[in-house]
């Protein structure tokens, strides 16, 4: 290679690997994949900053790119993979005779299958216990993603959920066959009200 | 105005596109024409000035150190303050009005694996210790408060995944990553009054290098448990939103 020393071509060869890894984040679609080839790109970043003699910033890229922000996007990426179902029923639409066969529970199922999510059901007493007023303050306070009440007058199950959410109208389409299912979508309030 | 006809569509998108690589080219062009200009800003006059005489007026080996906090440690201060304006900035976001917001699942599947958990426990006092190392010895070798006080926040986040159901009140962590703010812009002010300027060590000039490295030690050490507190209660709120 000429009058190059080792040192220059480690660093020609990186910045190379650093395109790559920089196309390779774009064209992936995998997100854990995406979360490894970030911290390596940043590794790498920081092995050119140690060869241009930048060890404080190279310390800063290690803590920051390759620790910190990985982290926060394993744990971000793993709670949006969840759909957290709140089932404040109780009764035979979710469980029946104990056990996950409820025709809630299948229509449910099939939805989040649809797009790949996990179903996460919870029946919390404290949640529950708040009165139906409370539904929307609910859905946007904490990380439940649609409410499950049965409404004794009319005889229909309400699922509840916010309308800024794409899913509430994958949801409502396919409770259209179900005539006691009714879906019922929440007003988005502005941000910062 | 709604134009709903495709072909204006098409003009429209055609319009903002060539606007954009405009946009581009104008920009390409301003940075071929500074680095073709670089060689006649060039100079050596800040480097050597450091060099000779950084030791000796800031008691710190690390020149990188004797100009974050001694020659432009008012740029520090704003930046210290930025991270702490970004950490309220996500409290904000992830503020609550229902007290407990974590919701008992029936079935939780998110479980730390066994491997990870063990070897978290090993490395955990590592990583502490470690970050300490780095704070501590910011005026010596490379590194810092906020270097230090990044490692220490990876340590502490490790933390979380040793216990999960770990509970930490977010609103003490920020109320005390404010007061270590005001000491450090405090100890910043305190130059004021021993050499009579603004943001700069606190002993005068002409005392010894030792000393002034009290000085970088106390003013490195109140930064990396400042950075450390913000970056903990960052993720602590990235944590609470989902479970």
């Amino acid at each position: 290679m000429g009058d190059l020393t080792m040192l220059d071509f480690t660093a020609y060869a990186l910045q190379v690997l650093l395109i790559i890894m920089a196309i390779a984040i774009v064209v992936h679609k995998n997100n854990g994949t995406i979360i490894i080839l970030i911290t390596t790109f940043s590794l790498i970043t920081a092995s050119l900053y140690v060869i241009n003699r930048a060890p404080d910033v190279a310390i800063a890229e290690v803590a920051i790119g390759s620790a910190i922000i990985p982290l926060i996007y394993v744990i971000s990426i793993s709670r949006q993979r969840e759909f957290i179902v709140l089932d404040k029923a109780m009764d035979d639409f979710i469980i029946s005779d104990n056990t996950f066969t409820g025709r809630g529970y299948i229509l449910l199922k099939r939805f989040t299958d649809y797009y790949h999510l996990e179903l996460n059901l919870c029946n919390d007493v404290r949640l529950c216990s708040l009165g139906s007023g409370k539904d929307q303050k609910l859905c946007e306070d904490t990380n439940v993603d649609l409410i499950v009440s049965h409404d004794e007058e009319r005889g229909v199950y309400v699922l509840k959920g916010k309308a800024s959410s794409i899913l509430m109208n994958k949801l409502e389409q396919m409770a259209k066959d179900y005539d006691d299912i009714e879906v019922i979508k929440f007003k988005d309030r502005d941000f910062g009200d | 105005m709604i134009l709903k006809s495709s072909s204006s569509r098409i003009v429209i998108s055609v319009i903002k596109h060539i606007v954009l690589i405009g946009m581009l080219g104008f920009l390409f062009y301003v940075f071929f024409g500074a680095y073709e200009n670089l060689e006649a800003l060039y100079n050596t006059f800040g480097k050597d000035y450091f060099s000779r005489y950084a030791e000796a007026e800031t008691g710190s080996k690390n020149l990188v150190t004797s100009i974050l906090l001694d020659y432009r440690l008012f740029d520090s201060l704003f930046e210290a303050g930025i991270l702490l304006i970004a950490v309220s900035g996500v409290i904000w976001i992830s503020r609550h009005e229902i007290e407990e917001k974590n919701a008992q699942f029936m079935i939780d599947k998110f479980k730390t694996p066994d491997l990870f958990v063990t070897f978290s426990r090993l490395v955990y006092p590592l990583m502490l210790a470690f970050g300490f190392y780095v704070i501590i010895n910011g005026h010596l070798s490379p590194g810092g408060g906020f270097q230090g006080g990044a490692i220490v926040a990876t340590a502490i986040l490790i933390l979380y995944y040793i216990d999960a159901e770990k509970d930490t009140n977010i609103n003490l962590i920020v109320t005390v990553e404010k007061y270590i703010y005001i000491a450090i812009l405090l100890l910043a002010t305190a130059s004021y009054f021993t050499r009579g300027a603004f943001f700069t060590n606190v002993f005068p000039l002409e005392s010894s290098a030792d000393a002034k490295s009290i000085y970088l030690v106390v003013l490195n050490v109140l930064i990396g448990f400042k950075v450390a507190l913000g970056l903990w209660a960052i993720f602590t709120a990235f944590l609470k939103e989902g479970r």
